[in-house]
């Protein structure tokens, strides 16, 4: 890996081993998240990538490893606490709440009374649609609308990391455009640890990369470097 | 249009049933007769309802199927029914449920100290033996030769019971030794509740809080006893009324605490493990209710008289005469309808609402509806979701306990009567759709009225159209009903009208 100064990591995940019922599904993964970078995690399907996400946030907590936020060690935490310290987490499958409103979606996620008037501009800014629809069941919404309300409840609270998992799946071409755009704007306020199947958006989103092959973290770096390293892509990303 | 037809089709296609279906009843029957008999389906639908709803909140939220759900509305009637007739035996029992809990939660607060000085596996399984031991010896020890029976003596000392108070309740010197050694049985069985694990602890409150509350909880405990003759003597001085009211409250309060003790000690510590959970609840509904008859008795008790709002031996003629009057029927279409169920039906409309606001209007209401959905994903917005289960546990439980004491100047209080709610507002809960509060409202509402058509029809007969014969149908046709109308509902929705849960 480049010797370059590294930057302060608010993230660092340091060979976490996590077991799902009897399956091992991590197997040493290790990840470092700069201050203010974009940084996606890449791998075929089934790889670890979701589980990587689940275990920082604490909803499958490693057994064995360390994931410190900006130094502190966290793991083995309960989930809520693990959250409340400052880290938005956005589901694969847009996890929101249907039978929720639009604005109760948002307001659930705040940990301050306050919290969505102080952001509100921000957040309608980033996703004008949801200022539209704020009233509307959240179920009600089309696929693109749910994805963007998803990511916009990670943004209500003030938090120093993002964990988004797959924003771009099942969305049209010009929905994954619009959440792209968005996604590069907040990364100016927020730092990002993205899963992202998308080669194409993940290269052009990311600053930073880590391939993650069955349970493992192989190589991480600049994305600049890889989009190069056609070598890489073909091994561990299949066709680019 | 098309948004509404979408959003509430099951309620709507439901809705339309029923109105056709009471439609064709109301043709063939006279509108007097109908009319009480859909008042008497709505007193059911009230009861069944309490029960149901927490229920189904519970079952929503925490993927918990409570068995013991029936118990605590036998419990909740039973409590109302002493607070109302028996205070003594409020004053002698009561104590030793605050002493345990302060003892309790002291010993569950420090416990952690306790089991981190333990490592090895093999002494941590000996403490634990060691531990259950002692507590099982306090209390077998405390309340060996207690007299129970005599405290209960025909449940009654309001109109004067077969026992004395001086004969009934042993002297002070003894209840005080008695109370003094399950506060101390409370300390290992706190120990035995605290968390094992590091990984299990929740974070510790300031210990000046925990201090606070069983410092609180000693005291009540003790203070109710030293108090219980003038206590006695003042509950029993107040008016019929003011006893119903609190017999009400303090039925409630039971439920709300029967509720967090079974949460604590038999589903929190066996989330992620749904069989011990529902093995532990279906214990406890059967030990719940052999505990409840060690208590109370075996034998039932007659109807508790109704407040006297409803109490005059009179009819009115409407809604606005009875407040006038306070007779204990009304007339309905020209029958009459006891009063004390329009109370209950009442009764089951408020709680309706009142809870529904809290789902809609309160930030833990919303959590709430969010959990039932996604409960993890509520975890990782930072919301500690376990703590939100504890309070609706407790609501629940309490919903159900007034249910209990509300229906006990309608049934009577006897310990069989909690089975008979629990397997309809299951069946309730089933139709209605797990999980969801208004299907639990309007599976409440299809069972109480099937029940009641049902019960007329038995007694009754019907009337068919072009035939002279009436066909009754058997007491096992009535009762059987409500498990028809599930299997027809999950034939065609099989998560239930508003069911989205599998």
């Amino acid at each position: 890996m480049a010797a370059s100064p590294t930057p302060t990591n608010v993230l660092e995940v340091r060979d976490i081993h996590t077991d799902i019922g009897q399956f091992h599904i991590l197997d040493g993964v290790s990840v470092e998240v700069p201050e203010g970078s974009i940084t996606v995690l890449l791998g075929r399907n089934g790889a670890g990538k979701t589980t990587t996400l689940k275990s920082i946030i604490g909803l499958t907590p490693p057994h064995s490893g360390a994931v410190a936020l900006r130094g502190r060690e966290i793991q083995g935490e309960p989930a809520y606490r693990i959250a409340a310290r400052g880290i938005g987490y956005v589901p694969e499958h847009r996890a929101i709440f249907r039978d929720l409103s639009v604005e109760e979606n948002l307001r659930i996620a705040e940990r301050k009374p306050g919290d969505l008037s102080r952001r509100g501009d921000f957040i309608f800014d980033l996703f004008p649609d949801l200022k539209r629809l704020i009233k509307l069941p959240g179920g009600n919404l089309s696929g693109g609308q749910q994805q963007m309300l998803a990511v916009a409840r990670a943004l209500v609270p003030e938090n120093e990391l993002l964990l988004i998992d797959e924003p771009s799946e099942g969305l049209a071409p010009v929905i994954i455009e619009q959440m792209m755009e968005a996604i590069r704007q907040l990364s100016a306020h927020t730092t990002v640890l993205l899963v992202e199947q998308n080669f194409i958006m993940a290269s052009q989103l990311a600053d930073r990369y880590t391939i993650i092959e069955t349970g493992r973290s192989v190589k991480s770096g600049r994305m600049a470097d890889l989009v190069k390293d056609e070598e890489t892509i073909t091994r561990y990303l299949g066709a680019t | 249009m098309t948004a509404l037809w979408k959003n509430n089709r099951g309620l709507l296609i439901i809705a339309a049933i029923v109105v056709v279906l009471m439609a064709g009843l109301l043709q063939s029957l006279e509108p007097k007769v109908w009319m009480s008999i859909m008042l008497s389906g709505a007193t059911l639908a009230a009861l069944y309802f309490l029960v149901a709803s927490g229920l189904s909140l519970i079952f929503g939220l925490m993927d918990v199927l409570n068995f013991a759900h029936g118990v605590l509305f036998v419990l909740g009637a039973y409590v109302g029914l002493s607070t109302f007739m028996n205070p003594r035996l409020l004053f002698n029992t009561l104590p030793f449920f605050f002493v345990l809990v302060a003892g309790l939660i002291v010993a569950q607060h420090f416990g952690r100290f306790f089991w981190r000085r333990i490592g090895a596996v093999r002494s941590r399984q000996v403490a634990t033996a060691v531990l259950v031991l002692v507590a099982a010896g306090l209390v077998l020890l405390a309340l060996r030769g207690f007299p129970i029976r005599a405290l209960n003596a025909f449940n009654i000392t309001a109109v004067g019971g077969a026992v004395t108070t001086a004969e009934a309740q042993e002297p002070m010197a003894a209840m005080l030794r008695r109370v003094t050694m399950v506060l101390l049985a409370g300390l290992p069985i706190g120990l035995l509740l605290a968390p094992k694990q590091a990984r299990d602890e929740l974070p510790l409150r300031p210990v000046w809080q925990t201090l606070l509350i069983a410092g609180v909880a000693a005291v009540v405990g003790y203070a109710l006893l030293l108090v219980r003759d003038p206590g006695e003597t003042f509950m029993l001085a107040l008016s019929a009324d003011v006893r119903f009211v609190l017999a009400i409250v303090l039925g409630t309060v039971a439920g709300a605490l029967a509720g967090v003790g079974i949460e604590t000690t038999l589903i929190r510590p066996f989330y992620g493990n749904p069989v011990t959970q529902l093995v532990l609840t279906l214990g406890l509904s059967i030990a719940g209710i052999d505990l409840i008859e060690a208590v109370w008795g075996e034998e039932g008790n007659p109807p508790m008289p109704p407040p006297s709002l409803f109490a005059a031996n009179c009819r009115s003629d409407s809604l606005l005469g009875w407040l006038g009057e306070h007779c204990q029927s009304i007339d309905v279409l020209g029958r009459a309808f006891p009063t004390y169920r329009l109370f209950i039906i009442a009764i089951g409309i408020a709680v309706f609402i009142a809870v529904g606001l809290l789902l809609r209007r309160t930030r833990i209401g919303m959590i709430i509806r969010a959990g039932v959905q996604d409960g993890e994903m509520v975890q990782a917005l930072g919301i500690n979701v376990r703590r939100v289960f504890t309070f609706v546990f407790a609501l629940g439980s309490a919903l159900a306990a007034m249910g209990g004491v509300i229906a006990a100047p309608y049934l009577g209080v006897f310990p069989a009567m909690g089975s008979l709610f629990q397997l309809q507002a299951f069946i309730a809960v089933v139709i209605g759709g797990m999980g969801s509060y208004v299907g639990a409202a309007v599976g409440t509402i299809i069972l109480g009225l099937a029940r009641a058509f049902g019960d007329h029809f038995v007694a009754a007969g019907i009337n068919v159209p072009f035939l002279d014969t009436v066909i009754k149908g058997s007491p096992a046709i009535a009762r059987a009903s409500t498990v028809l109308i599930m299997a027809i509902v999950l034939l065609v929705k099989p998560a239930g009208i508003f069911g989205k849960k599998e």
